[in-house]
């Protein structure tokens, strides 16, 4: 039977004011926008300052006060930048769990998050709430956007480290399907998705790779026609993966990513860019070299400030997100920024000198048909060696002849790199057995 | 523009179903799916809280969720509960893997209490010394049934909180069995199996008396907290 897609207004669709949440928001003039942001930047610096041990420790060493920031031009010039490592150093020397950073008395707190812990100890995410947590408060307008509508079904998310996201689906007045969607579980998945015909699913890495061999023995296009789209974050989507997911399952996937810890950043329906909420956070794009304001349209790192978080705030934080910033209007209407990812600042690795690029190694990988889930990791202790470790999982059953793979691999990465690779070749399944986070597959390992 | 305006647009939106949850779990026989209405989940939040409260959490207290993103028909009563009592949570996943989150929260937090400690978070935390060093004065512990013995041979005083079917199950200090909501269900065992059915009318329409994929025993006697909801004492805990 052919499968039916739900009806929905298509790309380009700019005219109706019903594609937005919040039309009054997400269409609003620069000059509007930059007023709001101007005087929430003053309202937080003085805030903070008066809150956070941390921030008057940072600005006072920096000889900077809140009186003397009294504009967006004064902020950039003269609030110093942060990083984790910075809040990490406050948190073991002060004993302090929260980095020094948060506002309010720790009984305020309503919940704390962590980041996914993926390169260390998790951090924490302080947030005051009433009815939904943040995260997935800004996500709302995402959601709508893809089409998630009051009486449509959603099945969970995998994991709930980030706080429980049913939450904001709830919200919006969806219904959520409670099944198992983490590892091992996505025929449970394909079986709810015929029984209940949701309208969204959010995936990560390791979920798409078991349905990718699922897909072999389902039809999955039949099994998702009920989706309006489907999510996928925690690291960037390869084009082989998002094809296999549009094409032969037959589903629009929207790729989210972070947006420096302030929230996050979605592809809205023109699929040109992630979208930045500007009324909740405040994005620079900072040259790494000369820490000044990246040149217009080149990459830089994301440099981000809360406009919307009294508990802990983050204030010029440096992400490490390679981006580059665009505050043109997206075809879908819209007037706040978008990002494009161009990677993490450090996950490059200089081999004899010369830099190499995951996503190099990414594309060498899928061009074979044993390992088209791109499932592979650098393994280094440092970021300079002499020798480019790559370990990569194939598929057992589409693999004939392992030797045969190394040998096209080796080929293949060295055509893209320019270096020839010590290959370390494994089962796909071995290599998601090490998975740890819902969110994230690591890319870079030291073993 | 704010996130709570977001929520206050969200909030006047028509159409909206009344079932906030379709709750999968473990019969005897298989997987059973039930719808759980907003009203149900409210009623599951408010004895939560009561439960709760008479440990004595209260407000300004710290507590850990061991949890997982399919548990949201458990978690969210749990959630709103605490944060009606003015509790804050933090929370981890209920998986082995990531029992490095819950180290963390439990090392830099401070906790009061942790709430849904699985076993094979409880195994990868490490042995007896390490168990009693995280969590030997945190003022109360409640972990799943599987944790439990582990937990009580290194010297913590767990008491058990169990996703039972679609209900809650919830010890109390004087840790004579997880009492499930009298007004809500009726549990009862046949042959070791816990079956469970709805007492409150209309409750997760559609469902009878289940068996389900868990086993222990069930006392109906008054507890000696004076609650008289019905108690199972999970197998093996």
């Amino acid at each position: 039977m052919q499968a039916v897609r739900p009806s929905r207004p298509g790309k380009g669709d700019v005219v109706s004011r019903e594609r937005y949440l919040e039309p009054e928001v997400e269409l609003i003039g620069p000059a509007e926008l930059r007023d709001h942001q101007e005087r929430r930047v003053v309202e937080l610096v003085a805030y903070a300052y008066e809150h956070s041990a941390f921030y008057r420790e940072l600005w006072d060493a920096h000889g900077v006060h809140p009186k003397d920031v009294r504009s967006l031009e004064d902020f950039q010039e003269r609030i110093p930048f942060m990083d984790k490592s910075m809040v990490r150093e406050y948190r073991a020397g002060h004993r302090d769990p929260y980095g020094g950073m948060l506002c309010v008395p720790p009984e305020q707190v309503t919940s704390i998050s962590s980041t996914s812990g993926t390169t260390g100890d998790p951090e924490f995410f302080a947030e005051v709430w009433d009815d939904a947590p943040p995260l997935i408060t800004a996500q709302l307008r995402d959601l709508w956007e893809l089409g998630l509508r009051p009486g449509d079904k959603v099945i969970s998310p995998p994991g709930c480290f980030r706080n429980l996201m049913d939450y904001g689906y709830q919200a919006l007045g969806a219904t959520v399907i409670a099944v198992n969607t983490w590892l091992g579980n996505m025929h449970e998945v394909v079986e709810a998705a015929r029984a209940y015909r949701p309208a969204y699913i959010q995936l990560a890495y390791p979920l798409v790779t078991e349905l990718i061999r699922l897909g072999e023995t389902e039809d999955l296009r039949e099994a998702f026609s009920s989706l309006k789209g489907v999510s996928f974050a925690g690291q960037p989507l390869s084009r082989r993966m998002r094809a296999t997911m549009q094409e032969d399952w037959g589903v629009e996937v929207f790729e989210y990513t972070s947006a420096a810890d302030t929230g996050t950043a979605w592809e809205c329906r023109e699929h040109n860019g992630f979208h930045l909420w500007e009324d909740t956070v405040f994005a620079e794009c900072v040259d790494t070299e000369s820490l000044g304001p990246a040149a217009e349209g080149h990459t830089g790192e994301l440099v981000a400030t809360d406009l919307d978080n009294l508990a802990a705030p983050l204030i010029r934080y440096r992400s490490s997100d390679l981006v580059r910033l665009n505050r043109d209007r997206c075809a879908c209407g819209r007037t706040h920024a978008r990002m494009w990812l161009a990677g993490r600042r450090g996950d490059e690795t200089i081999v004899r000198g010369r830099p190499v690029t995951l996503r190099d190694i990414e594309q060498a990988v899928e061009a074979q048909p044993e390992t088209i889930g791109g499932v592979f990791q650098v393994v280094r202790t440092q970021r300079e060696v002499e020798v480019l470790r790559v370990r990569v999982g194939y598929d057992p059953v589409a693999t004939p002849d392992p030797a045969d793979l190394g040998v096209r691999l080796t080929k293949a990465v060295y055509d893209a790199t320019g270096v020839e690779p010590e290959l370390e070749l494994r089962t796909e399944e071995e290599l998601m057995r090490t998975v740890r986070s819902v969110a994230k597959f690591a890319r870079v390992v030291n073993s | 523009m704010a996130r709570m305006d977001t929520l206050a647009r969200a909030r006047q939106l028509e159409d909206r179903s009344d079932v906030a949850y379709v709750v999968r779990f473990a019969g005897r026989d298989g997987a059973v799916d039930v719808e759980q209405t907003w009203a149900e989940l409210g009623r599951d939040a408010a004895w939560v809280a009561t439960r709760l409260s008479e440990l004595g959490i209260g407000p300004g207290d710290r507590v850990l969720l061991n949890g997982s993103g399919a548990e949201g028909p458990w978690l969210r009563p749990l959630m709103d509960a605490l944060h009606s009592l003015g509790v804050t949570y933090g929370i981890a996943e209920a998986m082995g893997w990531d029992a490095n989150r819950t180290l963390v929260f439990a090392r830099e937090l401070d906790l009061h209490g942790v709430i849904g400690l699985p076993r094979e978070v409880a195994e990868r935390l490490g042995d007896d010394a390490v168990l009693r060093a995280l969590f030997g004065a945190t003022r109360f512990v409640l972990a799943r049934p599987d944790a439990v013995p582990q937990l009580r041979s290194a010297g913590i005083a767990a008491g058990v909180i169990s996703f039972l079917g679609p209900a809650l199950a919830i010890e109390c200090r004087r840790r004579r069995g997880a009492h499930v909501d009298a007004a809500e269900w009726t549990v009862g065992e046949d042959g070791g199996a816990i079956w469970l059915a709805p007492a409150a009318v209309g409750r997760c329409r559609g469902l009878g008396r289940t068996v389900l994929k868990v086993r222990g025993t069930v006392s109906t006697e008054v507890c000696p907290c004076g609650s008289a909801d019905p108690r199972v004492i999970f197998e093996g805990e």
